[in-house]
């Protein structure tokens, strides 16, 4: 196999539940630096693609394959012999993944969330981890709450030390799944601007968001799904300005009048 | 009432302390085998070998499946066979350890289950393997939910330990059983092994109260 130009490329990706394809022969090759939004209807399978390609979720056909390396096993005379559960775990630690509702760890401190991973993953010294935390902690302007269990936190300073802790074990590639869709809205923009932050540091990133306004200035390329298929891959400022298909019109129509039902001006 | 022998009370005190020591210590031998059987086979439930999981299901199947009193005859009959002398004591703490075992791995199993999969979830995407997931993340998690139920099984315990007079072992029950023999005072000696077998299990069960709040 010649090696991949893309740090990321997903080959006729399918994740089929009970005969109903979910994602439908999904193709996307992502380059190092891209900023990839993720947008659509709910149930057009975007969580679903993320989640296949760290194998959260095992895909059910396709090949995701992160900086030449195939996420499913080792290819050998064309047939893919599987990775075993340690090979896939190991081979996850490369993907930076940050969810809806967020997932700390209930039972650990922000500062031990974001350390449990290179402490027990990577093997670093616990007080070495744990000062590395805090620098990633205060990245994301949190050092103050470091002491704090996840129910001691907002939402947002939650999601922040959620996106602490992925970045802890230094990933080539960062999932975020709806960050802010479990977010009361005035806590949204700390977390998107901590998500713009990673992108301007030129992190690869594949984002699943609602925020339509946040897709249209923070991403480098625009992705509109519908019905488990890639609609339109384009560029944000196209798919906003000049959309090509009659879904992603319908779906901007929708987006548009819902938030101007709220806009008081 | 008015028979009511309180001179047999007397007499029988300590005699019965006596076996209360031995249900004690064999409570407490398999209570720490019963926790550390239980405890493993309940992790090793949720494992991802096929084969270690349908192992521990067969044990838990028949643990459950079987009366305690039938197991408690299976290990003193059974273990001779495969060439294991066991005295009637060890053999009681063999098969109360092996009973209480696969109650608790049930416990653990099902508070292991409970935690939100959210939490497995972030454990793998941070490159955990599934080991490591529940050893870390859930295990620590569930400890409190599973306090409860597993007080319950010790308590269990308490009162089994009481089967093992078919065996001959002279522990509290067996020990009033043989002054019942020799005096004729069934009744006088009931009540008392009751209020024995009450006393350490009120004392039980606030022990477990410390321990739950110490842990919340």
């Amino acid at each position: 196999m010649r090696a991949s130009p893309y740090l990321l490329a997903i080959r006729g990706l399918s994740k089929i539940y009970s005969g109903v394809p979910v994602v439908d022969r999904v193709d996307l090759n992502v380059s190092s630096g891209e900023i990839v939004m993720v947008i659509g209807p709910s149930g057009a399978g975007k969580s679903t693609v993320l989640r296949c390609i760290n194998r959260i979720e095992v895909p059910s056909e396709g090949d995701i394959v992160l900086a030449g390396v195939n996420m499913e096993g080792e290819p050998r005379n064309g047939k893919i012999v599987p990775d075993s559960p340690a090979q896939t775990a190991r081979k996850r630690r490369q993907i930076g993944m940050v969810f809806q509702r967020f997932n700390l760890f209930a039972h650990l401190t922000a500062l031990d969330n974001v350390a449990i991973g290179p402490h027990r993953v990577l093997g670093t010294p616990l007080a070495e981890a744990r000062k590395m935390a805090a620098e990633h902690l205060d990245r994301v302007r949190l050092s103050e709450h470091m002491a704090k269990r996840p129910a001691q936190l907002s939402g947002g300073q939650q999601q922040r030390v959620a996106i602490a802790r992925a970045l802890a074990m230094r990933p080539i590639l960062m999932l975020f799944d709806e960050p802010t869709s479990a977010l009361d809205p005035e806590l949204v923009g700390e977390v998107l601007e901590v998500i713009q932050g990673l992108a301007r540091e030129g992190m690869t990133m594949l984002v699943v968001t609602h925020e339509m306004q946040f897709a249209r200035e923070v991403g480098t390329r625009l992705v509109f799904m519908a019905d488990g298929r890639v609609v339109e891959d384009t560029s944000p400022e196209i798919f906003f300005t000049r959309p090509a298909h009659d879904r992603s019109r319908e779906f901007l129509r929708r987006v548009n009048s819902r938030q101007s039902a709220f806009d008081p001006v | 009432m008015n028979s009511f022998d309180w001179g047999v009370i007397w007499y029988s005190i300590p005699y019965l302390l006596q076996g209360a020591v031995v249900t004690l210590e064999i409570s407490a031998l398999a209570m720490v085998f019963g926790t550390v059987i239980g405890i493993s086979a309940g992790l090793l439930s949720l494992s991802d070998m096929k084969l270690i999981t349908l192992v521990v299901r067969a044990y838990v199947y028949f643990v459950r499946g079987t009366p305690a009193l039938v197991q408690v005859f299976l290990v003193y009959f059974a273990l001779p066979e495969f060439g294991l002398e066991l005295s009637s004591f060890w053999s009681g703490v063999v098969a109360l350890s092996f009973n209480a075992g696969g109650f608790i791995a049930e416990i653990v199993r099902s508070g292991l289950q409970s935690i939100d999969a959210g939490q497995t979830e972030a454990a793998k995407a941070i490159g955990m393997t599934n080991r490591q997931g529940i050893l870390y993340i859930l295990l620590p998690q569930s400890l409190r939910r599973i306090t409860p139920p597993l007080t319950n099984e010790v308590i269990t315990l308490v009162k089994s330990s009481s089967l093992l007079s078919v065996i001959s072992i002279v522990e509290l029950t067996r020990a009033a059983q043989a002054i019942i023999a020799a005096k004729f005072t069934p009744f006088e000696l009931y009540a008392l092994l009751a209020v024995f077998y009450l006393v350490m299990i009120s004392a039980l069960s606030k022990l477990s109260e410390y321990v739950e709040a110490r842990l919340a």
